[in-house]
Parts: structure tokens; C-alpha cells; sequence
């Protein structure tokens, strides 16, 4: 799901947080006064700390006898630091099926299978999560099977090696698209140091030596699986009190860790960076990458990013009209920024019928952020973005799967699911002032690079 | 909301369809009121697809459908509609399939007398602009000509089957046409064809979430609007019955890996009540996505192949993207199939090993062998009273995640119109409940078969001649471990390996087409 399929706040709320309690627990829940008044969210997001540092989160949502069960370890390719294994997180979340003193893998498969939910996992740069959807009365089982396999995963280093395997085939059914070829390629020449230089799945020299790095995946589990890294989500047909009772009963006893990454840290970009895959096999390509900020709730800049990409890109602009529309010299068009941890990417990308008009089509985005800077946006518009974001985050959130899944984004961002609150917040306060103010400071060539597809032997657009 | 036993959780759910969701079939308007929801979902099916298309003109349902959703009305051009539903986020669509067109328009309650001017506009008074036509043409041409071949190898495999199992029939072509056939349509074509299979007789009405029965009457009225039937329903073409494994291999230049489809027609679809029984199995051989089933265990599991494997008894929209079968795509024409995401080549393992440096033919053969024989052995041994019980327990918990959403329970309910069927889910649960062992090993041993399939192979040019003689002659094809894998795999996997290696595949042909030649 897109991040930043979200919403817009209307007014700020202030976030009710409890007292801490004797044994260092600490619990906290948006009123619903809160909810219905002030935020994006209209259920309350229960809170509760557990002394390890575990964080659980509990929204009860009107699904008779559904829940879904989520689980964020904010673990991802930004920490694979180390030279030689990257994709790991991603790997690790293969082996988290590969079963426990407790339960084989066979025995995890049938347990899972008995409860009949919808699971499964997935790794993105900053995070790993594990997710169920099912039959709320088969709960306790979800909590049991979950934290043995986190606290207690136990595997050969056959069946590490025998996982690679399936780690090659994702990247070899992934390879087939040229689209998924040039962001891996973007990504390694945009970033230099930063470890937001490789995708996901690693590279594939790396994927291909992972079945030798056995001591390496017990080092990793023993850094990252630990319950300070871990956040629970419940939402659905579920009381905050049920859900703790759990959580203290399968998760109490997860021992803490201390291991921290240290991330490094992007130079400044001083020149535009380009990159081409000759491929004239699909429609010509084009992204224009500039440098961006991180995530940030309690700053303006990415909501101001955000309300931007749909000033300039929505099917609303004048450039999707203009190029998309009127001369049909794009099949599409569009921008964003991507919500991570650490400074990353706003992307604008274009799918065009002919490669002779890559260089136009740059143009003609350069001369709309140019428009911009010159001209601005009349308030109207700047409502309309508000309103969209409003109610497109009030028609998304239909099911239980889709409320977690938002929650998880805000978790993996920032450890604290009322983040998505506060976002939203930030939405209605963006001005035209703060929207010239991220155009200037980000939208220049010494932080850009271009990444383009076509028949041709370079890209040719400057 | 108080916790509920296993028992009590199903009969809940089977009451929240029929009692909370009252689905209303009246002759062509199916109803899901849903007073709590804060947005209103409008479903308009017309039972045509692209087996409407004329011959020569195949992809004009697409086309049509598309100018549609993604022009303008008589009073508002497509970017004045845009303009107009960007602060309501409104959002509406249309989904081509081959025997039916969906357009799904979606609105929060603040909007709906806002918004339905432009739903009715749309369907009633398209504008059928020159300008738009020419721009989603385009796009149109560019997907027959090159995206269907260049996105995903496991797709375009998945697709290549169908043209294969359909050669010759009216399900044969990809809902968005040929090359030729798309480059032949005009705009006058789109409008006469709006005219006739766009037409009162053929629609479905569905809405589901928070709207009133005034409004229901008013869209009901409005859409009578629609020309009546010109022209007859055409039959859905049916698959051919292959002669032994016929096989195609399709080269593709750069390609990273072998992406295999087999499939067989299948006589059968959620109208018959049989067709849990065949859930059932279906669910125990290769549940789409599931670590559990058997295909999955087997080839990616135990032997690290691919990232997986599943079988399928009915079509599966984009299985890559989804985790749950999506509503708004049903079949009257059916067939079994297996699906092997992309294994290795010999080219790619010849790199990565040096013990492998002498290997042929990559994992192609032998995976294609294993996925077969395990269908065999289910056709042969049936399933286990332990595995029935296990999978349907399963099945009737699963299935009841497949509608979630306002818009996924009301497609489900317009499918189950199309099956003749009012809330196939529902039904198909307590279906499962009578179900027995006995019925299922029935119904198995009526529907499945390992002898006559179709099978097609998109992988590397450097893969297809070896592949291709070792597929025709039988050739026995030892399964290419590395030697750090080999040496931890237990005795039972490496006999078991043996067995397949050798396992007959009733292979009558093997024809290599070249990627720029298929789908013509």
C-alpha cells in the first residue's frame, strides 16, 4: 500500500498520554473526544509499552469476528551496513517461516493453516513487517505462533541455505521488469555511502553468496529481533485490554537488546547523476530523482512535499493536461516523495511514447516548477489538495488489513502510530509560503538524478 | 464487541452476509446496504467482454470501455471531470474480462448527489471524443506491442496459456486485442459497438454501502436509458482439449529465468456444487501464495527452486500483485492450470556454480516434472481424511477474507448473479460443511488429469533448444543442486528427486516461438 495513501487532518490534537506505571510500562489512548474532533483517525489508537520495550497497539474496529494481526520491526535494507550483505533484512524475513524448538516448519505450516487468516510478510528499506488477517476467536494462536517463531526462530544452516534459493527466484521473477532494472541502478548512483543505495532485495552478488553467511543471519537475528525494534498492531473485532493481556502473556518475556545502527551518512550531492538501460523492448522512460528530506511529522517540509507532488503531478495539474491530455507526448506522469527514516528521494516519473521527446518532456517539468516558483497556486486548489487528501484517507480505511497497514507505515517511521495523526495535521496547516520554501530547497539540479529507458544507446536528456 | 468461539465466528459471518449485508436481487439490481459505511460503491456490469470484440476488431470492448471511463460526458470534458471529483476523491474505473465489463464508481457520502451527474453522464452521454480516443489508443497499441511482453515474464507466460488453450475461439485474444486488430479500430467502431453490447438487456446493476432507496430507484430509472439489446449474447468459446503435453517455448532475448504456465480445460465452475469439492483439492495441491500447500512445499520449500507454486481451477486476476482472489472476473468458459514462478537457467547457474559448469538445461524440466506428478499423485492416491479436514477447516475460515471491503462483498455478490448463484461465499460454505473425503477424491479423480496439458515456457534464447530436446525426448533431468545445497539434503529428498527425474511426461509436441510472434 502507498504510504502516502493517507488523509488530512482538520485540526491538530494533542496527544493524551497516560502516566507511566510501577514496572515501567507505559500505556496511552486518544480519547474519543480526540477522535471524533481532532484527528484523521476517527478510532482510538490504545497504546501500551511493555516494560521490554515492546509497544503494543490496539484499534478496535467494527469487523465482527475479524482481526488483523501486525507486526513492524523497524528493521530493513537501511541496516544492512555491513559490505557484502546486503538484502538481509528481506532475507531474514523468508527464514522467520523456518520454524522453532516448539514448532517445525511443517508444524508452524499446519497451526498457520488452522487458523485460516491471510498472512504474510514483507521487507522495505526501513522496516519488516509480519501480518495475519482472520478469525478474531483464533487470536491467542496468532499471538502464540508470532512471538515463538520472533523470540525463538531455530534453523539449520541447510535450511538457511536452502532459503537463498527462493531469496534468487523473488530476484530472478523480479528481474523481468526493465522498470525494476533501472531503479536498481538509480538507487546504487543517486546514493554513494547511504545504505538507501540498494533495494530490497539486495545485490545480486550478494543475493547469490548468502547461503555462506550462516553466522552473519544468527548475528542479525540477535541484533534486530528484539522486542525494543518490535511494535504490535491489532485491529479489529478486539478490546485494548484483551489485546495487552496477550501481548504481556506471549511477549513478556522477549529479552531487550542494545544493538543500534549506525547509518552512513549521504554527502551532499554537488552534480546531476544520470543513468540509461538500453531496452527499446517497452515504452521510453523517464525519472527525475532529486535529493529529499526524511520523514518528519513535526515539521512542515515533507507535508509540504506532498501537498506540492499533487500541485505538480495530480491528474489535476497543468502539466498532466498539458503532456498527458492535450499533446499526448506522455502515456503518464507522475511525483512524490518517499516517506523514510533517513533524507531520501522525491521521484518524478514519465512513460512517454517517443524517445526523441525525452528532452521536452524534462523541459516542460522544469518549466512547471519554474511556473511555480513564479506563480504559485491560488488558495482554491490548495483547498481542493486538503479535501483530496481528507477523504481519500476516509474511504481507504474500510477493513481492518488497511487500517493496520497505515498504522505500520507511521510506526516504522517514527515507533508511534498517532504519528498518522499528526501528519494529517501538519496537511491542513501547509501555506504557499511552505511549499515555495521545500521548491527552492529541493528542486536543484546539484541534488538530481536522471534515470532514463529507451532503444537508444545513452539517454540523452540533460 | 465481545470475543467469539470458532463456531459462533462463523455463523456470525454467514449472518453478516445474509442478514447486515441484505443482498437484494431484484432482475438486474443486486443491493448491499450497509448504513454504518461512509461511501457509496456503484458496480454496472455488462455481460459482454472481449468476447463481444468482432473478428478483425479484437480489443474493441476494451477500447470501448476505456474511451468510457476515460473521456468526458456531453457537458463535461474528461478534465473537467477530474477537476470536479479531486476535492470528493472520487474515483471510478472499468475492468475488461472476457465475458463481462465492470465500471466500479466509488464516492463518500458528502458527494453522491454531486458526483451522479458525472456517473450518468459518463455511461449515458459519453462524449466520445476524438482527441481522447486517439490518446488511449495509443496506449492501447503500446501494450499489445510491447508492455504484455516486457513486464513481467510470469504474466505474459500466464497469458501465452490462454492463447494456447483458446486457439481458434473468441477467448483466444487478449482483452486489449492484437497489434493488428487495435491498429484497425476507429472511433466509429467504438460508438456502433457502445450502441450494441452496452445495452439495457446486458446489465447488472450492483451499490452497496450508505445510499438511500430513493436513489436506488433514480440510478435504476436513469440506466433504462440505455438502448436495448441489438445484438445477440455470442457463446463463450471453450477450450480445446490438448494431445498429450503440447508444448510452446517462447524466446525472449536477456531473459533471467524459465516462467511456466500448464493448464487443461475444466468442465466445471462455482455454478456447480461440485466445484467445492475441486476447492477443496485445489487448496490442499497449490492454494494461491500458502507455504502450505503441496507445490509450494515440494519445489520451493524443500528444494529452494523459485519463489513459488501454485494451481488454480479458475482464472486469477494479476496473481503476482494479489493475495486473495479478486472479485469481477467470472468465466463460464473454465480450465485447471498449474503455475511455476521463474526458475533458473543453465545460462544464470553455469555463472554461479562452477560444479554446474557443464549443465544444458536448467530447472525448467524438472520443476515442470514435479508440478505434474504431484497433480498425478492426488489424481492417483487422492487426499488423506487428515488433509480434507485440515484444508477445508482452512477453506471456510479463507474464504470469508475474500470479501472485506463494501466494494469486494458487492463484486462477490454480482459474481455469484453471474453463476447463477446468490452469495456464492455463503453457499459455498455450507457446501464445504456437507462436503465428505468420499466427494472430494470423486470429484478429483472426475476433473483431473496428467495426461493431456497444454504448457508454456517463456525463458532465455539460450535455454530454448536444449529445453526443447530434453522436453521432447524425455530426457531424463537430474535436478541441479549446487553442491553446498546437495550436501545437506536428506536421502528421501534426493530418492524423491530421482523419481522425478525420470517421471514421463506424455510430451506429443515442442514448438519454440519467438517472443515478437506471439499473440497474433
Amino acid at each position: 500500500m502507498n504510504v502516502k495513501i493517507i488523509s488530512a487532518a482538520i485540526l491538530s490534537g494533542a496527544i493524551a498520554l497516560a502516566g507511566c506505571s510501577s514496572t515501567g510500562e507505559q500505556q496511552s489512548t486518544s480519547s474519543s473526544n480526540d477522535v471524533k474532533e481532532n484527528k484523521i483517525l476517527p478510532y482510538s489508537i490504545h497504546q501500551k509499552r511493555l516494560a521490554n520495550g515492546l509497544n503494543v497497539v490496539t484499534v478496535p474496529f467494527d469487523s465482527p469476528g475479524t482481526a488483523a494481526f501486525y507486526t513492524v520491526f523497524r528493521v530493513g535494507a537501511r541496516d544492512e551496513v555491513e559490505e557484502g550483505v546486503t538484502g538481509f533484512a528481506h532475507f531474514f524475513e523468508h527464514m522467520m517461516f523456518r520454524g522453532t524448538d516448539k514448532y517445525s516448519k511443517s508444524e508452524y505450516s499446519a497451526v498457520l493453516k488452522s487458523t485460516g487468516a491471510s498472512a504474510n510478510a514483507n521487507t522495505s528499506q526501513d522496516r519488516t513487517v509480519y501480518h495475519m488477517t482472520g478469525n478474531v476467536a483464533k487470536l491467542e494462536t496468532m499471538f502464540e505462533i508470532e512471538s515463538d517463531r520472533f523470540m525463538n526462530l531455530k534453523y539449520s544452516e541447510h535450511d538457511f541455505k536452502t532459503e537463498a534459493g527462493a531469496v534468487k527466484g523473488e530476484y530472478t521473477k523480479n528481474s523481468a521488469s526493465p522498470y525494476q532494472q533501472i531503479r536498481v541502478k538509480m538507487q546504487s548512483t543517486a546514493f554513494t555511502k547511504h545504505t538507501y543505495q540498494h533495494t530490497t532485495m539486495g545485490f545480486l552478488k550478494d543475493i547469490i553468496d548468502m547461503p555462506n553467511q550462516y553466522e552473519y543471519s544468527l548475528e542479525f537475528k540477535d541484533r534486530f529481533y528484539r522486542p525494543e525494534y518490535a511494535t504490535v498492531i491489532v485491529v479489529g473485532d478486539v478490546t485494548a485490554k484483551q489485546v495487552n493481556e496477550l501481548a504481556q502473556k506471549y511477549f513478556g518475556n522477549w529479552e531487550k537488546g542494545s544493538f543500534k545502527s549506525v547509518v552512513s551518512v549521504e554527502p551532499t550531492q554537488t552534480e546531476t547523476r544520470y543513468v540509461h538501460l538500453k531496452n527499446g523492448g517497452i515504452p521510453p522512460y523517464m525519472s527525475l530523482n532529486y535529493k529529499g528530506p526524511a520523514f518528519d511529522d513535526r515539521k512542515i517540509e515533507m507535508p509540504a512535499l506532498d501537498v506540492l507532488s499533487a500541485v505538480l503531478f495530480s491528474r489535476t495539474s497543468p502539466l498532466f493536461k498539458k503532456l498527458v491530455l492535450d499533446e499526448r507526448k506522455a502515456r503518464f506522469i507522475g511525483g512524490g516523495a518517499g516517506d523514510s527514516r533517513d533524507p531520501n528521494l522525491f521521484g518524478i516519473q514519465a512513460s512517454l511514447y517517443k524517445a526523441e521527446d525525452m528532452q521536452y518532456v524534462k523541459d516542460e517539468i522544469d518549466g512547471a516548477i519554474a511556473e511555480f516558483k513564479t506563480n504559485g497556486v491560488d488558495k482554491q486548489k490548495l483547498d481542493n489538495i486538503k479535501s483530496n487528501l481528507k477523504y481519500r484517507f476516509a474511504m481507504g480505511i474500510d477493513n481492518p488489513s488497511s487500517i493496520a497497514n497505515s498504522l505500520a507505515s507511521y510506526v516504522q517511521l517514527t515507533g508511534d502510530p498517532e504519528a498518522i495523526n499528526r501528519l494529517y495535521a501538519q496537511y491542513s496547516r501547509v501555506t504557499e509560503d511552505d511549499l515555495q520554501m521545500v521548491i527552492e530547497k529541493y528542486f536543484v539540479p546539484t541534488g538530481l538524478t536522471i534515470a532514463t529507458i529507451s532503444g537508444n544507446e545513452n539517454g540523452g536528456v540533460k | 464487541m465481545k470475543r467469539l468461539t470458532n463456531l459462533t465466528y462463523l455463523s456470525v459471518l454467514i449472518l453478516a452476509v445474509s442478514l447486515f449485508s441484505k443482498p437484494i436481487l431484484a432482475s438486474n439490481i443486486i443491493e448491499l446496504s450497509m448504513p454504518s459505511s461512509n461511501k457509496v460503491i456503484i458496480k454496472l456490469m455488462f455481460k459482454n467482454g472481449s468476447i463481444s470484440d468482432p473478428e478483425g476488431k479484437e480489443g474493441l470492448t476494451y477500447a470501448t470501455a476505456q474511451l468510457v471511463a476515460g473521456g468526458g460526458t456531453d457537458v463535461l470534458s474528461f478534465s473537467d471531470i477530474q477537476d470536479k471529483i479531486y476535492p470528493m476523491a472520487s474515483n471510478y474505473g472499468v475492468s475488461v474480462d472476457k465475458e463481462v465489463t465492470i465500471f466500479t464508481f466509488a464516492v463518500h457520502q458528502d458527494f453522491l448527489d454531486e458526483f451522479y451527474p458525472i456517473v450518468k453522464g459518463l455511461i449515458l452521454n459519453p462524449a466520445f471524443d476524438e482527441k481522447d480516443f486517439k490518446r488511449l489508443m495509443d496506449g492501447q497499441q503500446n501494450f499489445v506491442d510491447q508492455v504484455v511482453r516486457a513486464s513481467s515474464d510470469e504474466e505474459y507466460s500466464k497469458k501465452a496459456l490462454e492463447d494456447l488453450l483458446f486457439r481458434g475461439t473468441n477467448y483466444q485474444h487478449l482483452k486489449q486485442g492484437k497489434s493488428d486488430s487495435v491498429k484497425s479500430i476507429t472511433l466509429d467502431d467504438i460508438k456502433s459497438h457502445y450502441s450494441k453490447v452496452f445495452t439495457t438487456g446486458r446489465l447488472t446493476i450492483g451499490i452497496a454501502g450508505n445510499y438511500s432507496a430513493g436513489f436506488v430507484k433514480q440510478l435504476k430509472h436513469d440506466m433504462q436509458s440505455l438502448p436495448s439489446n441489438r445484438m445477440l449474447e455470442v457463446a463463450a468459446g471453450k477450450a480445446r482439449e490438448p494431445n498429450g503435453l503440447q508444448i510452446e517455448i517462447i524466446s525472449k532475448k536477456n531473459a533471467f529465468g524459465s516462467a511456466i504456465f500448464t493448464g487443461f480445460p475444466l468442465d466445471i465452475t462455482r455454478s456447480s456444487d461440485d466445484f467445492v469439492a475441486l476447492m477443496v483439492a485445489n487448496s490442499w495441491l497449490g492454494e494461491h501464495r500458502k507455504s502450505y500447500s503441496r507445490l509450494y512445499q515440494k519445489l520451493r520449500e524443500q528444494r529452494s527452486m523459485n519463489y513459488g507454486d501454485y494451481s488454480y481451477i479458475e482464472w486469477y486476476e494479476n496473481g503476482g500483485r494479489n493475495m486473495l482472489p479478486l472479485a469481477g472476473v467470472p468465466r463460464s468458459s473454465n480450465y485447471m492450470s498449474l503455475w511455476i514462478r521463474p526458475v533458473q537457467i543453465a545460462k544464470q547457474l553455469k555463472q554461479q556454480y562452477e560444479e554446474l559448469k557443464d549443465i544444458q538445461v536448467g530447472h525448467a524440466h524438472f520443476a515442470l516434472r514435479m508440478a505434474v506428478r504431484e497433480l498425478d499423485l492426488m489424481v492417483k492416491k487422492g487426499m488423506s481424511q487428515k488433509d480434507f479436514e485440515a484444508t477445508r477447516s482452512f477453506l471456510r475460515s479463507y474464504t470469508k477474507l475474500y470479501a472485506q471491503t463494501p466494494s469486494d462483498r458487492l463484486g462477490y455478490l454480482m459474481d455469484s448473479n453471474f453463476y447463477g448463484r446468490q452469495n456464492f461465499l455463503a453457499e459455498a460454505d455450507i457446501l464445504m460443511e456437507k462436503l465428505t473425503l468420499e466427494d472430494v477424491n470423486n470429484a478429483i479423480k472426475k476433473y483431473f488429469q496428467v495426461e493431456n496439458m497444454f504448457v508454456t515456457i517463456v525463458t532465455d534464447e539460450s535455454e530454448v533448444d536444449a529445453l526443447r530436446k530434453s522436453l521432447l525426448n524425455n530426457t531424463k533431468s537430474p535436478m541441479s543442486y549446487s553442491n553446498s545445497l546437495k550436501k545437506g539434503l536428506p536421502e528421501s529428498i534426493l530418492k524423491e528427486d530421482n523419481d522425478v527425474a525420470s517421471y514421463h511426461l506424455n510430451v506429443k509436441t515442442v514448438k519454440i516461438i519467438q517472443s515478437e510472434d506471439t499473440f497474433k
